[in-house]
């Protein structure tokens, strides 16, 4: 098949995902009553009759916003790890690795901690605060490794992010310990939740997550060449420190921007990038706009899964990305052992 | 054959950090000339070769046809000069065609999506016919075998279109035939135009039938460069500190 019918149908199927988690939930509205809702607001048409006007509030405030976080977060970590792993050569490497998500994870539970105090900034001093460690995390890290290893070797790279990362989580464990009454806060945090549902957050990761995609996608012949190792791409043109440098920023700031509203959800980050490279193969500029659209579907239908599996409860979303993951992702890697 | 230096090392130096590991060595290597670079382990050879393909820093000159390396981008350099390295891995996916042409990077523009252009087409369909891997273009890098891969490689960096390659032990782990008709790849595109090669080599007897041009290092200087045939077997056993040439007759010998 062309790869441009199989985006297409991907783009459809991703399409449908996303009404599919705008339409169900406590009462059912229907695709064509979502399209006629959003078009309506879009150019201001009145609704038609057969529409009760709660379904409007409910879609455009609820769950429309709810579905855009889900989405572009399941984009942002999903480009982002493919990025990663190309950057590593590792197809187990993650941005998290870099100690995205326990920087971010330590400034949340600061605020969480010291929260009564601090409410300055309302809902977006969580974030703020976890963006800003996420970013200082990564800068540490990737700091600490030119410092001990010039060359700044993968290895080096990833061995020190660990540390760091185990770092910040002993931190963030001791803080959870010392005040028990946040304790649980904290671990629903580190599960991720897109019950903000709040038009804000997809205002503020919207953009983050179009110019950061579209910076990779420019860098995609870089990448391409950078999978088949360091010593090699450097001597096939690549100014191999600098465009490293570029992309982990980057990275750093989406995940770092996702995470910092919706929480630690893993293996989407993982296992996404390995899914569009079975259907578009290796290329990146097939494989990131595969991934983007593929990880975007799959945290709506786990989100979708989430909200509506327990009713009233929500299962943290994290647990659901775990519990499908982690299977799927088995079968994917000894599938593939089989016929290689 | 006029004598014209492809390559011109003057005076370089280079290492890692404050250790300097090559010092102040100095060599040349002509248009259609096969250079082979022979000393033990840890003497210098493999980081000669990343210093020259600009993978690390170095002090000195170095001359690829005439032009300074010194000053050129990342880009322009790999248009002059090719590294085949040693350790080559493929994480992924990609065809072989597509590997290939990840070799035509540095003559590509910088736009959103860089279009293959007709050069970068030929220049691939050439180096997949030269190296006897068109067969394989549809197939993924991920499951060739070892043979396979190593032409995949060389293929990639004939597409690099360089008038220097340099090549870090390209023959390991090959078997003979596959190690036969590498060189044999190579020796043919070093004959067609204002081309060099200059290769790294464990294996001498290899090194000696490829070249015709050899360079010894010890201790990161050099200790005798010339052509092979003048080369002085007592320098061999030096360098490696053995009787190099009775080693060479107790494996050949038994068949003559």
């Amino acid at each position: 098949m062309r790869t441009g019918v199989k985006m297409g149908m991907l783009f459809l199927a991703a399409l449908a995902a996303v009404l599919l988690g705008i339409g169900v939930g406590s009462v059912y509205v229907p695709p064509g009553d979502i399209l006629a809702i959003v078009t309506g607001r879009i150019f201001h048409m009145p609704l038609p009759d057969h529409i009760p006007a709660n379904y409007s509030v409910m879609v455009l405030d609820m769950r429309l916003p709810r579905v855009l976080l889900a989405f572009l977060t399941g984009a942002a970590l999903s480009v982002c790890g493919g990025v990663m792993q190309s950057l590593l050569q590792n197809p187990l490497a993650s941005p998290f690795g870099l100690g995205v998500s326990s920087g971010a994870g330590l400034g949340a539970a600061l605020v969480i901690v010291l929260g009564g105090t601090l409410t300055g900034l309302g809902t977006f001093l969580l974030p703020a605060v976890s963006l800003s460690f996420a970013l200082g995390t990564v800068f540490f890290v990737l700091f600490l490794s030119a410092k001990l290893d010039r060359r700044m070797s993968n290895v080096t790279v990833i061995l020190v992010g660990m540390v760091v990362s185990l770092f910040c989580n002993a931190v963030m464990s001791l803080l959870a310990t010392g005040s028990p009454a946040h304790a649980q806060r904290i671990q629903l945090w580190q599960l991720g939740s897109f019950s903000m549902r709040e038009w804000s957050a997809v205002w503020a990761l919207l953009p983050v997550t179009a110019v950061v995609f579209l910076y990779f996608l420019r860098y995609a012949g870089e990448l391409d060449v950078m999978t088949f190792g360091e010593e090699q791409a450097s001597a096939m043109g690549v100014d191999l420190r600098r465009v490293r440098g570029r992309l982990m920023t980057a990275v750093a700031a989406l995940t770092g921007t996702a995470v910092a509203f919706v929480g630690i959800i893993g293996f989407v980050d993982l296992i996404v990038p390995h899914i569009a490279r079975r259907f578009f193969g290796a290329a990146h500029r097939r494989t990131l706009p595969a991934s983007a659209l593929i990880g975007g579907m799959f945290l709506v239908l786990c989100d979708l899964a989430a909200r509506t599996l327990t009713p009233p409860h929500e299962i943290p979303i994290g647990s659901i990305t775990a519990f499908l993951g982690a299977p799927f992702f088995l079968y994917l890697f000894f599938g593939r052992r089989k016929d290689g | 054959m006029d004598k014209t230096a492809m390559l011109e090392v003057e005076n370089l130096s280079c290492g890692y950090g404050k250790t300097e590991v090559i010092h102040d060595l100095s060599f040349r290597v002509e248009a259609g000339e096969r250079l082979c670079i022979l000393g033990p382990n840890g003497c210098g050879k493999t980081t000669l070769l990343r210093a020259l393909a600009g993978v690390i820093s170095w002090q000195g000159s170095v001359e690829a046809d005439g032009i300074s390396l010194r000053g050129l981008s990342p880009k322009q350099r790999a248009k002059k000069i090719a590294l085949m390295s040693q350790f080559s891995q493929a994480a992924f996916d990609y065809t072989v065609y597509e590997a290939v042409m990840l070799g035509r990077y540095a003559h590509r523009s910088r736009t959103l999506f860089p279009a293959e252009t007709a050069a970068d087409r030929e220049a691939v369909q050439e180096a997949l016919r030269r190296t006897g891997v068109w067969e394989l273009r549809e197939k993924l890098v991920t499951k060739l075998s070892g043979g396979q891969m190593q032409r995949v490689f060389l293929a990639r960096t004939f597409a690099q279109e360089p008038q220097v390659i340099l090549l870090d032990e390209p023959a390991n782990h090959l078997d003979l035939r596959c190690q036969a008709e590498l060189l044999e790849s190579l020796r043919e595109w070093t004959a067609d135009r204002r081309r060099c090669v200059a290769g790294v080599f464990h294996d001498i007897s290899l090194a000696l039938a490829f070249a015709d041009q050899v360079l010894l290092l010890e201790g990161g200087r050099k200790l005798a460069c010339g052509p092979v045939e003048e080369l002085d077997s007592e320098l061999l056993d030096r360098l490696y500190c053995m009787d190099v040439r009775q080693f060479m007759r107790r494996m050949y010998g038994r068949w003559e």
